[in-house]
């Protein structure tokens, strides 16, 4: 065996390993990438054939446009967008924590039972409770408010679920401990539990903060008023309006659109890996 | 589901002294009580947005319901008997199934490779993840405008590609028999990312002493695999494949954005339907029919999921 | 990282914000700076005027139409400053949703403009105003006799206008005069009036990569260069048209028994498949961008409609001209809808009031309407039209007035097009035959029809 062979050998995982992620890479990259490189082009651009894949003479005329059409209030929209998700993160959290731990470590009766009843409602389609509560936030004069965004969704089962097991993963001596120094129930999970829990409550918090986020329908149909829209709402006029002639700038409005989320995503993605590995969602 | 709480005595010592609750109330009784404060919050919303909401759609498929009309009309079954003899229904579960099937499969496999590979002693592990991950977060309005224009029979960048191939163009979105395979690739691109990250972390969390043991033994890299990676993901796979099916049933913004249900109703999904009877044909009580049964047929598959590969897993 | 994940979490979000924030004023004050002059696209909200009394107006108009109507009201604004009007344009699809969603929650806007097909349907709820104090005939502004009998009659509901009509629109046909020369067919010519007539220009106007055209025996229809037809847009409007051309109907007369699979309607349906798998002279329905295909000069004939004027003009350079709609019958029938305003039955006072100006200001303005590509609902507006700038509206007007069809009218309107147009797109793309896919179109549309009458 020559020097090569022997080295190709020893890593040939390693080296099929690469070639699966760098095609799986292009696999992704290339679609974004060249949506993204024809949001720089004119209208008559993208309509050409062969389609072009860089820009022959970038232009920002999107972008500008984007910032200058009296109708796309995009800062608004995306203040919208953040103060919604985040104010839903946060109620999903303060909500569903509680109810995990209790579903996780506390006895009383029904437990099982209850929490069956919580697993079975994830296989309700969304749309099936989407008319009776928007006749509610009708009655409750929510409809076109901040509550509409909010809470409907707060009670998360999915939420539950993630942090009922990885509540159960924490080792049960260290509460026992807590115990011994006094601590209430209330005590041991605020001071034990959740110190313990940062990573899930952080890869919980995106996922959720991601779904909301990216929600279109809901959104659509319980605000009305051009300053209550969300960014995908927004988007989605867009979309449908001039996606046919103005995709440079439909495109430059998704690029607005993922920007925040994908620099979010960077900052916490190795939280959010430990995180879900805690969960015990990856098996234990 | 592991019960494992069977060390009470311990904490039954220090209880009486530090209880805030001054009940006399006995230690099982106080947990409970705890308990039921815990959850407190959580069933209220639950109650109201989810209980409630269900129950009234339940009641709403018995009514003949137009939601702007102001009287409701009671129609009993008929809804449900109609739903049973309407060819578009059955059209759209099959789609809706296919669909599923397809992405459900595509997902795993795609997002168990990766996971495998992303795993392995290399460099940039964080960067690929990283990119790996990106199309999740997009919304599906940006996917359906991405791949439209991909998949453009006639100014399509797939078909340009596949033309250097000696390939004419395909009709992608056109053509009834590759309409839903067309949305489904483009399902998997959007969407492997997160069980990725799943698959990744179950990998993360198998003790390298069971690899190390069978490297000894002489074990290659692929029997590495499909001798302990593989059967210590089945709980990990069970989950994804579950979560998949009860989310890709409900496929709704790839048709609606894409192809508009056609060629024809080659891609008319249960939810498209639904969306069509509710707010085109102004008929809430037929679509809250729809909306049920589609649960009933949820439930039977993931029934059937947790026969085939569960039985050893528990949640 | 920090310690406090979703403290981090959240400030990280709220700087992204404020970073965004500071780049769009940035942005913003730029473009006060160097104004630059960009093709606009309609926008879908535009607020107009400072005027106390606020009309908030939904429609549907994404197209070019959308500008226009926005240009007018910005001068209705003008010359009446104690009104505001903000318009939003949402797709019409989108907007049906939209509207059931604001009437239930007792929100709706103040103005609507939706097409007369679906006044039934609307006004069958409860949810439109009595429009009858409006018109001449109750004693109101309006000139009954301004108005083509069709479309007065489209504004009826159970004997009580609940709409003003702003436009007529319809199809026409665009064709590409230099794919005309290609094929070495005179574009000056008659159009022809029977389906043979028809199908043997397409079969010239339709080539292949090696300049062969449909008829020859060297015709290569994998490998087509250029079309004759495209049965793409909007297939259930030249299926409509031909059916009346042959002397069929949706409904029955009464309204009670759907007659889709009749065999007129059967054979309407027909000529169309044949031109895409027997004549090889148009693409199948789906996957092919019928606007696009016509830019790119790819087709030769485009069956289109009034709407796709300014899009020829503005964003094509394809040296065009229009021709009435295609007549495949014995008869002459084209369709045609009528964009109409409607006010919800709740409004009352001094928005009422403002709402009846606007109305009543647009009507007495409808010659600029035609700008939009549109024609005038009025027929003394056609008559002012400039045969100059509107040959389109014009020549397309007079077949609306002359021997135009409205859809029926009926309470389920929506639900019976949502049966038969993807029947029309089954059949059209090659997955059932004409007569099954009609037949099933029949089937559920008596379904809707049982249920509802």
């Amino acid at each position: 065996m020559t020097l090569l062979e022997t080295y190709v050998f020893r890593n040939s995982g390693k080296i099929l390993a690469y070639a699966l992620l760098i095609s799986l890479s292009i696999f992704v990259l290339f679609p974004l990438l060249f949506s993204l490189s024809q949001s720089f082009m004119t209208n008559q651009e993208v309509n050409r054939w062969p389609p072009p894949m860089i820009p022959t003479e970038p232009t920002l005329d999107s972008y500008r446009q984007l910032f200058t059409q009296p109708d796309l209030k995009l800062p608004i929209w995306l203040r919208n967008s953040l103060f919604a998700a985040a104010a839903y993160t946060t109620a999903v959290i303060v909500i569903c924590a509680p109810a995990a731990y209790a579903f996780a470590r506390l006895r009383f009766p029904g437990n099982n039972l209850l929490f069956g009843l919580l697993l079975l409602t994830i296989m309700i389609p969304g749309q099936v409770t989407l008319i009776p509560n928007f006749l509610l936030m009708r009655d409750l004069k929510f409809l076109d408010t901040f509550h509409a965004l909010i809470w409907p969704g707060a009670a998360n089962v999915f939420g539950v679920f993630l942090l009922r097991q990885f509540f159960m993963q924490i080792p049960r001596e260290l509460e026992e401990a807590a115990v011994l120094d006094g601590a209430s129930y209330w005590g041991r999970f605020r001071h034990v539990i959740l110190p313990l829990s940062t990573n899930a409550l952080t890869a919980l918090g995106i996922f959720v903060f991601l779904a909301h986020y990216n929600d279109l329908l809901w959104p659509f149909v319980v605000t009305n008023s051009l300053e209550m829209r969300t960014l995908p709402v927004g988007l989605q006029v867009l979309n449908s309006s001039y996606a046919g002639q103005y995709r440079p700038l439909v495109l430059a409005g998704a690029v607005f659109a993922t920007v925040p989320i994908v620099v979010v995503y960077i900052i916490f993605q190795r939280r959010i890996i430990k995180g879900v590995a805690l969960t015990g969602m990856g098996g234990r | 589901m592991s019960e494992t709480t069977g060390t009470v005595p311990k904490s039954a010592v220090a209880r009486p002294a530090t209880s805030r609750l001054h009940l006399p109330l006995s230690l099982s009784a106080r947990e409970a009580l705890a308990a039921y404060l815990f959850l407190t919050p959580f069933m209220v919303f639950f109650l109201i947005f989810v209980v409630r909401a269900v129950i009234t759609a339940v009641n709403m498929s018995f009514y003949d319901w137009q939601i702007l009309r102001p009287g409701q009309l009671y129609v009993g079954l008929d809804n449900y008997v109609e739903l049973f003899n309407d060819y578009v229904w059955w059209i759209a579960v099959k789609n809706t199934i296919v669909f599923t099937a397809l992405t459900v499969f595509g997902t795993t496999v795609v997002a168990l490779a990766a996971a495998v590979a992303v795993t392995q002693p290399i460099r940039g592990q964080s960067v690929f993840r990283v990119i790996l991950y990106m199309p999740t977060l997009l919304s599906v309005g940006v996917v359906g405008l991405i791949w439209v224009w991909l998949l453009s029979t006639q100014f399509g960048i797939i078909n340009y590609l596949l033309s250097f191939l000696g390939i004419r163009p395909i009709n992608w979105l056109g053509d009834e028999a590759l309409v839903i395979p067309a949305l489904s690739l483009t399902t998997i691109w959007w969407g492997f990312g997160f069980p990725m990250l799943i698959f990744i972390a179950g990998i993360q969390s198998i003790p390298d002493q069971l690899y190390e043991a069978a490297r000894i033994d002489g074990a290659n890299g692929w029997q590495l695999f499909w001798y302990i990676t593989l059967p210590l993901l089945r709980p990990t796979i069970l989950f994804v494949t579950v979560t998949g099916v009860i989310s890709h049933f409900q496929v709704f913004g790839q048709p609606f954005i894409m192809t508009g249900g056609g060629p024809g109703r080659g891609s008319y999904t249960v939810i498209y339907y639904l969306f069509e009877i509710a707010w085109r044909a102004f008929r809430m009580g037929y679509g809250s029919a729809v909306a049920v049964s589609l649960a009933v047929i949820i439930a039977i598959f993931t029934a059937i999921q947790f026969r085939l590969i569960g039985r050893r897993v528990e949640y | 990282m920090s310690k406090r994940p979703l403290f981090a979490f959240l400030v990280t979000i709220l700087s992204i914000f404020v970073l965004s924030m500071s780049v769009v004023s940035i942005q913003a004050q730029e473009e006060e700076a160097e104004p630059e002059v960009l093709p606009s696209p309609t926008p879908a909200i535009a607020e107009l005027g400072t005027g106390g009394t606020h009309i908030s107006f939904w429609n549907g108009l994404t197209g070019s139409d959308g500008v226009t109507l926005n240009e007018m009201l910005a001068q209705f604004v003008e010359e009446n400053p104690d009104i505001s009007v903000t318009t939003e344009i949402v797709d019409w699809n989108t907007l049906y949703t939209k509207l059931q969603a604001a009437f239930v929650a007792g929100q709706p806007p103040e103005l609507i403009l939706l097409h007369a097909s679906e006044i039934a349907q609307f006004a069958s709820y409860g949810v439109l105003k009595d429009l009858s104090s409006w018109y001449s005939d109750g004693g109101g502004w309006f000139p009954v006799d301004d108005l083509s009998a069709t479309t007065y009659d489209g504004m009826i509901y159970e004997g009580v206008p609940y709409g003003i009509p702003l436009d007529n629109h319809g199809r026409g046909l665009w064709i590409n005069t230099d794919a005309f020369e290609r094929a070495g067919v005179d574009p000056d010519m008659e159009p022809p009036t029977t389906y043979e007539g028809w199908v043997e220009l397409f079969q010239q106007l339709t080539l292949d990569v090696n300049g062969n055209n449909a008829a020859s025996p060297d015709f290569d229809p994998e490998n087509v260069a250029q079309w004759g037809f495209a049965v793409g847009e909007w297939p259930f409007v030249n299926w409509y048209s031909v059916l009346h051309q042959h002397g069929g109907s949706m409904l029955s007369e009464d309204g009670t028994t759907a007659t889709v699979n009749s065999p007129e309607s059967i054979l309407a349906l027909q000529q169309f498949v044949d031109l895409v798998y027997t004549y090889n002279v148009s693409p199948p329905a789906a996957g092919f961008d019928t606007w696009a295909g016509f830019a790119a000069g790819n087709v030769a004939v485009l069956p289109t409609g009034t709407w796709f004027r300014n899009f020829a003009v503005l964003q094509t350079d394809i040296n065009w001209k229009a021709w009435p709609q295609l007549q495949f019958g014995d008869q002459k029938a084209t369709w045609f809808g009528i964009h109409t305003f409607m006010v919800p039955a709740t409004l009352e006072g001094e928005k009422l009031e403002a709402v009846e100006r606007l109305i009543q200001w647009v009507s007495e303005h409808q010659v600029d309407w035609a700008s939009s590509g549109q024609v005038p609902a009025r027929l003394s507006a056609q008559a002012q039209l400039d045969p100059e700038t509107y040959p389109t509206n014009i020549l397309l007007g007079q077949t609306f007035t002359e021997y135009g069809v409205l859809e029926p009218k009926h309470v389920a309107m929506l639900e019976l097009r949502a049966a038969i147009e993807p029947e029309l797109g089954a059949a059209l793309n090659g997955q059932k035959s004409a007569e099954e896919a009609l037949n099933d179109a029949a089937e559920r549309m008596q379904q809707a029809l049982d249920r509802v009458n």
